[in-house]
């Protein structure tokens, strides 16, 4: 861990807003409180700031090109292990959306003599179980062990990476298992929305275009074949990297590394940077029909940034004082003055390429129409109504000071670790993002946020009952409404 | 992805020691249990506000972390919903806070783990902040602690209405199998038992909702003595005593409030829903009795039978519905552990095609053979654990659910003491064999249940399309 000393000039105003005294006692209450209390109108000044503590990370690559990502923490005997690959759900090809899911979910269906029952028994001899999970940058399986065990369950993801059996029954059983998970998202609101929303912003024909878990028809053609050829194309010892964080040095995971995948060979190359998408204005109203659902869902957004653009904290900062906080813009109108949702929220994925800007909420059926005209309001609003020094020094010590907090478990130090790997970022990508944040100016914030958040340019997105959408959507003349269901096997397809 | 979340949720929940003490629990070995304590210190100040501190300073952050005994159990029946409510006007601002400021004003120093929650016994309030922020983190808590009626206003009262019956529509009304289970719950917690709200209440009853009910709630329930101020991290421990004086010393004391004295529910038959799902996409059976009470005998038999059920690709629900027969998308099966009378449920989601009396069947052979032989010793030792693990692995965080502060609240409201971690885990060493199976004969009674068959209505387009996509 490293240790950083802010110089923050910005304390004090971050209570700005607690010195707005409202309420104004009575002269009666006053005299019968005897005041005693009044004091406390007063909010405590900050004690002296603690150093910032920020995660440290070390690297290193063996000679057969495989990456070795650390992280130390030793206040208990805990350590998560995994192993992340290059390759997400980005790199499923053409017509195959699914693929990468499928294929990593099918490695723990038998690996070296262990056939997916016995292999599930030997994690849990070591008291834990083996995990998947498939982004649309990257791939990492992995588990969390004691210390003591750290030797065993390297052993084991060793087999499931170098020795997969990929049989035709597991693998006809992981899929069958894909489509009975996607009969049921089939059914939640949230799920449609973010299939249909990946598809409108980035294109159907984008890496990003679709969700990893594929769709019904796209997963029912994959073939034990695909998964074959996917893990030989992608799998390989300079397309992946040994992610261990907790009681571990880096010696130690370097021979841990040796041991188990020293001889890992393979040429598969780290994925390509999809292609940013084109941004283009909106012309449609894209929505899913959900009858008698009695919230709808809104989701809107654009293609934004990817890890590393130059607008990319500036873009954070600005999505963060918008819809990144309960206090939010978007939340506070929404939710606390409307009383149209439960909550409200936007955020922006800066990826491996070029991320999208998203912001969403459920509100009420009967206010569809309002609702999606405050998200407009809000997203011009930024014009009309700009940032202020205040809400900036607000989102830029909330950003910068919830980062130790995030990273009190060894299995968020492994996530951070490998989303360093899949995004090209530095080791010190930390020191260097609450550099950048402390460094930004408001014209600066200004700028990127009148850049990216012109109304004209999100896409829309809704998924609710179709009178409510036709009748509320329909005069406020954002598009034209094109419904989708996002499941059909359109032929097109 | 159920299945895939909650694999990923077992694999992160790995068995850790607290507090860094060789040796190391193993599946064979007796564990050292006295390794498992969490350092702490416990006070009563003079208007019986309970003081739990506990010092750990790997990171410089400080969790503050308030539980009011009370939750919907508290209730009045004509208000379901009324305790959760409550939480959302705990929000909305004090006398000396700002109207609605109280989270912004958190998040702005960069607060984690920032939420308040309200369950069937309690209602608990918590926020990690930078450890130079506790003072102001105490401010807060302190001024709803004592000034809340000062602020609240009818029009506040209105909007969190609103917010929290948009709250219901989003988590009951239109989430996959809301209505569903919210019926069979009510069949398990008969009114006028106040369960039987399940906590989010009515829509009713949120509607009548009055300032009055406001004031009367807070007089009664939320004073200094039927609450417990946690506070975990790193901190100087006298001058945090310092400013617990300073802030909470002088709210006013009332007696501490007598919880309701409510008969426990029986069930005197299989009580049988058919629900018209509208929002899911397949079918789902779910089977729920009740259970011995948080802590009681029998609630720990409860979690191993669970753990051995469902928790894993070998476990025996999941190894023949899911992985061998392939008739299910999922299952689960768990104890909800409650301070007046628990829930052990065991649910299965179909496949396109199966049905859910199908499922059922196959529920009933897997539970008729527990309640002739019980389980394996093996399947106790792997129970135990994964239990453990998932208690253990908590204590990576100061705050937030299940970490530290809210472990040591937790055994504070339940048992009377904060650090009860290995009185706790001991429990899961005393299941045997032949516990469990007195445990499924015996309580699990297939004539004292509640069946669900949630059952989606096969009109809708996207249940056309799924037919379309197979």
């Amino acid at each position: 861990m490293r240790r950083i000393l802010l110089a923050s000039p910005i304390l004090a105003l971050a209570f700005g807003c607690a010195t707005a005294q409202k309420a104004e006692p009575t002269p009666a209450a006053a005299e019968a409180a005897a005041d005693t209390e009044a004091w406390r109108a007063q909010p405590p000044r900050p004690g002296v700031p603690a150093e910032l503590v920020t995660p440290t990370f070390q690297k290193r690559v063996l000679e057969n090109g495989l990456t070795i990502l650390v992280s130390e923490r030793h206040d208990l005997p805990l350590v998560s292990v995994n192993v992340a690959f290059s390759a997400g759900a980005s790199a499923d090809p053409a017509g195959k959306a699914g693929l990468a899911e499928v294929t990593y979910e099918t490695l723990l269906e038998g690996a070296g003599q262990l056939d997916a029952l016995a292999l599930d028994k030997a994690f849990a001899d070591l008291g834990t179980a083996p995990y998947v999970s498939v982004g649309q940058d990257g791939a990492m399986l992995g588990t969390q062990v004691l210390t003591r065990n750290l030797d065993a369950a390297t052993a084991l993801l060793a087999d499931i990476v170098l020795r997969p059996q990929f049989r035709e029954a597991s693998f006809e059983r992981r899929k069958q298992q894909q489509l009975a998970d996607l009969a049921l998202q089939v059914g939640n609101p949230r799920f449609l929305a973010s299939e249909t929303f990946a598809e409108v912003v980035f294109g159907e024909e984008h890496p990003y275009g679709k969700l990893s878990s594929g769709t019904p028809a796209t997963v029912e053609k994959l073939t034990l074949a695909d998964a074959r050829a996917f893990w030989k194309r992608h799998a390989g010892p300079k397309a992946a990297a040994f992610v261990v964080a907790g009681d571990i040095t880096m010696d130690q995971a370097e021979a841990l590394a040796r041991k188990y995948f020293g001889k890992w060979s393979g040429n598969a190359q780290p994925v390509a940077r999809p292609k940013p998408p084109a941004s283009s204005a909106r012309e449609r109203v894209t929505w899913v029909a959900k009858p008698g659902l009695n919230q709808t869902m809104i989701m809107m957004g654009r293609p934004a940034v990817q890890a590393g653009d130059p607008d990319e904290y500036a873009l954070e900062l600005a999505s963060s004082i918008f819809g990144g906080f309960f206090g939010s813009r978007l939340n506070m109108n929404l939710r606390e003055a409307k009383g149209f949702t439960y909550g409200a929220r936007a955020y922006v994925d800066g990826r491996r390429g070029v991320g999208p800007f998203v912001a969403s909420s459920s509100v009420r059926a009967d206010v569809t129409g309002p609702a999606l005209q405050e998200f407009i309001a809000e997203l011009q609003g930024v014009r009309e109504r700009p940032i202020t020094e205040e809400e900036l020094e607000q989102a830029r010590e909330g950003v910068i000071r919830a980062i130790p907090g995030s990273f009190e478990s060894v299995s968020g130090l492994a996530s951070a670790a490998a989303s360093l790997f899949w995004k090209d970022r530095p080791l010190d990508h930390y020191e260097k993002m609450i550099a950048a944040i402390e460094a930004l100016q408001l014209p600066a914030v200004q700028q990127v946020a009148e850049k990216y958040f012109d109304p004209a340019k999100m896409h829309i997105v809704l998924v609710g009952d179709p009178q409510v959408i036709e009748q509320q959507v329909q005069p406020l003349g954002l598009g034209k409404l094109e419904q989708r269901d996002p499941l059909r096997p359109a032929a097109a397809r | 992805m159920k299945s895939v979340l909650s694999a990923a949720l077992l694999g992160l929940a790995a068995p850790g020691l607290a507090l860094a003490a060789p040796p190391a629990p193993t599946a064979e070995a007796p564990r050292d249990r006295e390794k498992l304590q969490i350092p702490h210190e416990k006070y009563v100040l003079p208007n019986g506000l309970e003081v739990i501190l506990a010092h750990d300073d790997r990171l410089p952050v400080v969790a503050v972390n308030l539980w009011y005994h009370v939750g919907a159990y508290h209730e009045d029946p004509d208000r379901t919903g009324f305790a959760h409510l409550f939480e959302h006007m705990m929000f909305q601002g004090s006398k000396h806070v700002p109207d609605d400021a109280h989270i912004g004003m958190l998040e702005k120093l960069g607060a984690t783990s920032l939420n308040g929650t309200t369950n069937f016994d309690r209602t608990n309030y918590f926020e990690t902040v930078p450890s130079h922020h506790l003072e102001t983190a105490l401010w807060l808590e302190s001024d709803r602690m004592g000034f809340l009626l000062d602020a609240v206003t009818p029009e506040s009262l209105k909007t969190q209405q609103e917010v929290v019956k948009n709250e219901r529509r989003q988590t009951t009304e239109t989430a996959p199998y809301g209505l569903a289970d919210e019926k069979a719950w009510q069949a398990l917690f008969p009114a006028p038992h106040p369960y039987h709200g399940a906590i989010i209440g009515s829509m009713e009853h949120l509607d009548a909702a009055t300032m009055e009910d406001v004031r009367n709630f807070f007089r009664k329930w939320y004073a200094p003595s039927n609450a417990t101020l946690a506070i975990v991290g790193d901190f100087d421990e006298a001058e945090a005593k310092r400013l617990v004086e300073k802030y909470f010393g002088s709210l006013p004391s009332a007696p501490r409030p007598e919880a309701p004295k409510v008969e426990k529910v029986a069930l005197d038959r299989e009580v049988v829903i058919r629900h018209d799902e509208q929002v899911a996409s397949l079918p789902k059976v779910s089977v729920s009795w009740l259970t011995p009470a948080f802590f009681e005998p029998g609630d720990a038999d409860a979690d191993v039978l669970a753990m051995a059920l469902s928790s894993g690709k070998a476990s025996r629900l999941y190894e023949r519905l899911v992985f061998d027969k392939r008739l299910a998308q999922s299952v689960s099966a768990y104890q909800q552990s409650l301070g007046a009378q628990s829930v052990f449920t065991i649910e299965a989601i179909a496949r396109p095609g199966v049905s859910t009396d199908t499922l059922l069947a196959e529920i009933d052979a897997i539970l008729d053979d527990v309640r002739e032989n019980g389980v394996t010793e093996e399947e106790i030792v792997r129970a135990r654990n994964k239990f453990e693990t998932g208690k253990i692995a908590g204590l990576q965080s100061v705050g937030g659910f299940g970490g530290r502060a809210d472990l040591l609240q937790s055994y504070n409201h339940f048992l009377g003491e904060p650090d009860r971690l290995a009185f706790d885990l001991a429990r899961y060493d005393e299941v045997t064999p032949e516990s469990v199976r007195k445990f499924a004969r015996e309580t699990l009674d297939p004539q004292r249940r509640v069946v669900l068959h949630a059952v989606p209505t096969q009109s809708g387009p996207s249940a056309a399309a799924t037919q379309g996509g197979r």
